[in-house]
């Protein structure tokens, strides 16, 4: 494997008594798009500020590129930086302030407006150049944000909670071009959110944080189906978790359900959490045709367009409550109503084990 | 336990030591000089003012053998419970009519509300010297309206009271309409659709909703009452006031231990005021969300006749008093001779000004405003802005809120101690105009100083954290983007010092020389000499001077809108 471009290690960063970051270490690649991601006071804005140097860690080393980056302020650092409030210099005009940057380099005049409409292009904004921030919509000040951060041609692209102030559409939308934009210019890049639909669609790797430190680090896809703690289960997506009895090896009894799964390191006869999906969740319709299934009844259905929310309760699950997913189409064929009885199918792999009670405390 | 083995990680890992870059070491040597400067035009002649309280005239500490002289002679300590009384009384008026006035122009439908502000804020363009002297020509003992005393003399507690309230009144003003203009209109709503009747929605719902703005303008008016010079010291006869005592140890009986007594009896409760007051600003401005919804209020005709008739008579003794000012600087010889002319404005056979005077005011104003603005919005600027060396940041904001609690007396006789020491290697400033503009400066720090702030807190906070990221110099993006973007604060802060600079008297009466003589203390001196018309004269000239000063702020203002409304959101 190739050597990280950002190395962090033994990350620690104190404000008094309170630890704000605690012992954090990972590596990010060249080209990488990486979120940070978590609820707010989890660290990652800290932890992208110690990278920046804005508020420098009390421990621990950064480097870059293979520079010890550790102590160094903002301004001797190689990084550009996107903020949620935009933080565009609203008496400069956009081609000034895409400009900012450059004209600090004494370049001649021409080559800086010549990179500056470069980039006006490269963010679809080509004749905005002489209007000021505050006649453009929110997304289009980010991107002139971006633009601005760009036009140095920084290493390291961070972006602290840059899509949070904007209208969800708009947010959808920015959010592929941003990531477009990243894959074209290869730039590696840091991006802090709270949303985890926008970490999961955005990043090449999840670093998912929780009180200071790192809960998991992965791809979307493991960071969703193979969550290593009960909290990223709970964090990413919506999550089942119900309290079930592991009875031997393999298996695990819900209410009067015997399911299959599978299993790591949990004695037989201890009690756990049981994670499931709601997609996962299948309904084989009212005759028994599965392995790993049970029947319940509909307690409640819920329409939201594509698919239905089922609320599913009594029959072998007892006194248990679990929500599962139905495509329409399929409870359409179903004829599924409240009240009805019908039966369950989980796919083993698809049933998770936690111990019981919530992580570290 | 899985804690101690974490700790051991973290005590064998190197404590990050932050290297400095250029703009760290720049920003951190302005702090520096900025803590400097306080210290010296602040915080030490302070202190040194402090040690000569517990020392004799040959310097030998005494302990507390001053105090104990003050305290136990009535004629000196009398003027506690003096000051205090007449400072309350004076506080209740101004307040109840202020309160009554900005309510009339927030939640009244009255006309002329532009008019009625106007007017109102008029005395703060006009030295507190010139109500006394109005006052005097009024209810003095050849005055027009002598009669309506019943008797009583206008030299002393009656005519303070009545001075302190005419130039107080703005003062009190302006915080009371910020604090009855922030009211949530749901909140009337709700008491309205619950059925309560008007007197306890006003009750219930206005007044909570001012009473920060209460506290917060009473305290104000106390501290400027209690410690103003000028008014008692013109209309206050035999009455002895603390702020006045000062003067008269210092200048009349050259008793600078005795100064230094009186004043920090004069200093205690202004320092207690600045507490509370700090104390009601913060909790104002939380208390309104920015969800709330603006209150507009709805004519009713008896409540705006009573508030008409209301701002109608303070508004017409506010005109009143500047009117009688400006009669009497014109009459030939009052109260005989009413024909008009201007020879009052020739100042040369009056005793104790000239037009050197008003020149001297005007320098020294237009260097408080230069200088003052420079340095405030620079320090402000690093207090709130600087990445390095926090505890020092937080130790200059806090000496840049001492002179909110420091009465200008008390200032300009520290400034005496400490610059006219005999081993001070600024001594020559002593009696230069220099020393006029560093203490008008510091006497009027802490204003400027939070409108900088708060003007510097309404900008995004990671302006400078881009700014890095692009590696421009942290000096670079204040001059292009902080500066213009502040423009109109920094406007307000020259403007502010500009108008106080020409009217103060209270530091600076004892650090004029003669070549330096101001117009403010050419008023005190031609009054004082019997000179009263040119007295009268000088003061409308300060009054004139700074309205024009005013409307060319306002003109300035104007312009500068209409130039950058184009960036201007909603401009």
């Amino acid at each position: 494997m190739t050597t990280p471009y950002l190395r962090i290690r033994n990350l620690t960063k104190r404000f008094g008594d309170f630890t704000a970051l605690d012992d954090v270490s990972i590596d990010i690649h060249q080209g990488e798009f990486v979120c940070f991601l978590g609820p707010s006071g989890c660290g990652k804005t800290t932890l992208l500020r110690a990278i920046s140097g804005l508020d420098i860690q009390t421990h621990g080393t950064v480097e870059q590129d293979g520079r010890d980056i550790s102590a160094l302020p903002p301004a001797q650092r190689d990084f550009g930086i996107v903020f949620q409030s935009y933080a565009l210099f609203q008496n400069l005009t956009v081609a000034r302030n895409i400009a900012y940057g450059l004209e600090n380099r004494k370049q001649p005049k021409a080559a800086i407006r010549q990179r500056v409409q470069e980039l006006l292009e490269l963010i679809g904004l080509p004749d905005s150049g002489n209007k000021y921030p505050s006649q453009l919509s929110g997304g289009q000040q980010q991107r002139v944000a971006l633009a601005r951060a760009l036009a140095v041609s920084p290493g390291l692209l961070l972006l602290d909670e840059p899509l949070s102030a904007l209208d969800a559409k708009v947010r959808v939308y920015l959010r592929d071009e941003i990531k477009a934009l990243q894959r074209r210019l290869g730039i590696t890049t840091i991006m802090i959110t709270h949303d985890q639909e926008e970490a999961i669609s955005m990043a090449d790797r999840i670093v998912v944080m929780r009180a200071g430190k790192i809960e998991q680090v992965g791809t979307p896809l493991e960071i969703y189906h193979q969550p290593a703690s009960l909290f990223v289960a709970e964090f990413i997506g919506a999550m089942n978790l119900l309290p079930a009895l592991l009875v031997q090896q393999g298996e695990i009894q819900l209410g009067q359900a015997r399911l299959a799964c599978k299993v790591n390191g949990f004695a037989p006869g201890t009690a756990v959490q049981a994670a499931v999906r709601p997609e996962d969740v299948v309904c084989t319709g009212r005759t028994n045709g599965h392995a790993n299934s049970f029947h319940a009844e509909v307690q409640d259905l819920e329409f939201m367009g594509p698919f239905f929310w089922l609320s599913l309760g009594g029959g072998e699950l007892g006194e248990h409550r679990l929500r599962a997913q139905l495509p329409s189409q399929q409870a359409r064929e179903l004829n599924l109503h409240p009240r009805d009885s019908t039966h369950f199918h989980i796919p083993a792999e698809h049933i998770r084990l936690f111990p019981d009670g919530y992580p570290h405390g | 336990m899985g804690i101690p083995m974490a700790d051991t990680v973290v005590m064998t890992a190197p404590r990050v030591r932050p290297r400095l870059g250029r703009d760290e070491w720049l920003m951190g040597g302005g702090l520096l000089a900025l803590a400097l400067y306080l210290a010296v035009t602040l915080l030490v002649p302070l202190v040194i003012m402090l040690a000569k309280s517990v020392q004799d005239r040959e310097g030998a500490f005494v302990g507390l053998s001053n105090f104990a002289h003050y305290f136990t002679n009535p004629a000196l300590s009398g003027a506690i419970g003096n000051s205090l009384w007449v400072s309350v009384l004076a506080t209740l008026i101004v307040i109840a009519l202020a309160f009554g006035y900005a309510y009339a122009l927030t939640r009244g439908c009255i006309p002329f509300k532009g008019f009625f502000r106007l007017v109102a804020m008029a005395p703060l363009l006009a030295p507190s010297l010139l109500s006394a002297i109005a006052l005097i020509y009024l209810f003095g003992n050849q005055g027009a309206l002598k009669d309506w005393l019943f008797g009583e003399s206008i030299y002393g507690p009656i005519g303070i009271v009545m001075g302190s309230v005419f130039w107080t009144f703005p003062h009190a003003l302006i915080i009371l309409i910020t604090a009855l203009s922030t009211a949530d209109a749901r909140l009337y709503e709700a008491s309205e659709s619950l059925g309560a009747s008007r007197w306890r929605t006003f009750t219930t719902v206005t007044l909570p909703g001012a009473r920060y703005g209460l506290i917060s303008a009473t305290f104000v008016v106390f501290t400027l009452v209690i410690t103003d010079f000028g008014v008692p010291k013109v209309i206050g006869g035999q009455f002895n006031m603390l702020a006045t005592d000062i003067y008269k140890q210092v200048v009349g009986q050259q008793n600078f231990q005795m100064g230094a007594v009186v004043s920090l009896v004069l200093l205690l409760p202004a320092v207690v005021a600045f507490f509370v007051e700090r104390w009601a600003q913060t909790r104002q401005s939380s208390a309104v969300s920015s969800r709330a919804v603006p209150y507009r209020p709805k004519p009713r005709s008896a409540r705006d006749l009573v508030l008409l008739g209301l701002v109608s008579v303070v508004a017409a003794m506010i005109l009143g008093i500047l009117g009688m000012a400006a009669f009497a600087s014109l009459a030939k010889l009052w109260p005989y001779n009413l024909s008009l002319t201007l020879s009052h404005y020739d100042f040369s056979a009056a005793d104790g000004g000239s037009w050197a005077s008003y020149g001297n005011s005007i320098r020294l104003a237009l260097y408080t405003a230069f200088f003052g603005s420079m340095i405030v919005f620079a320090g402000a600027y690093l207090v709130e802005k600087a990445r390095v060396a926090q505890p020092l940041r937080t130790a200059t904001h806090l000496l840049a809120l001492i002179p909110m609690a420091v009465p200008g007396m008390v200032l300009g006789l520290a400034y005496i101690f400490f610059f006219n020491a005999p081993g001070n290697p600024l001594n020559f400033l002593y009696g230069s105009m220099a020393i006029l503009v560093l203490a008008t400066i510091a006497h009027f720090y802490t204003v400027s100083h939070l409108t900088a702030l708060t003007a510097l807190k309404q900008l995004d906070p990671e302006f400078e954290s881009v700014s890095a990221s692009l590696k421009t110099p942290f000096y670079r993006t204040l001059w292009r983007v902080t500066t213009p973007m502040c423009l109109p604060a920094i406007l307000d802060i020259a403007i502010y010092f500009f108008i106080n600079a020409m009217t103060t008297v209270s530091a600076v009466v004892f650090l004029y020389s003669p070549n330096t003589t101001l117009a403010s203390v050419a008023v005190l001196n031609m009054d004082d000499a019997g000179d009263t018309a040119p007295a009268a004269a000088m003061a409308m000239l300060i009054v004139l001077t700074a309205g024009a000063v005013r409307l060319l702020h306002t003109a300035l203002s104007h312009w500068l809108h209409r130039r950058t409304q184009g960036w201007r959101r909603g401009g």
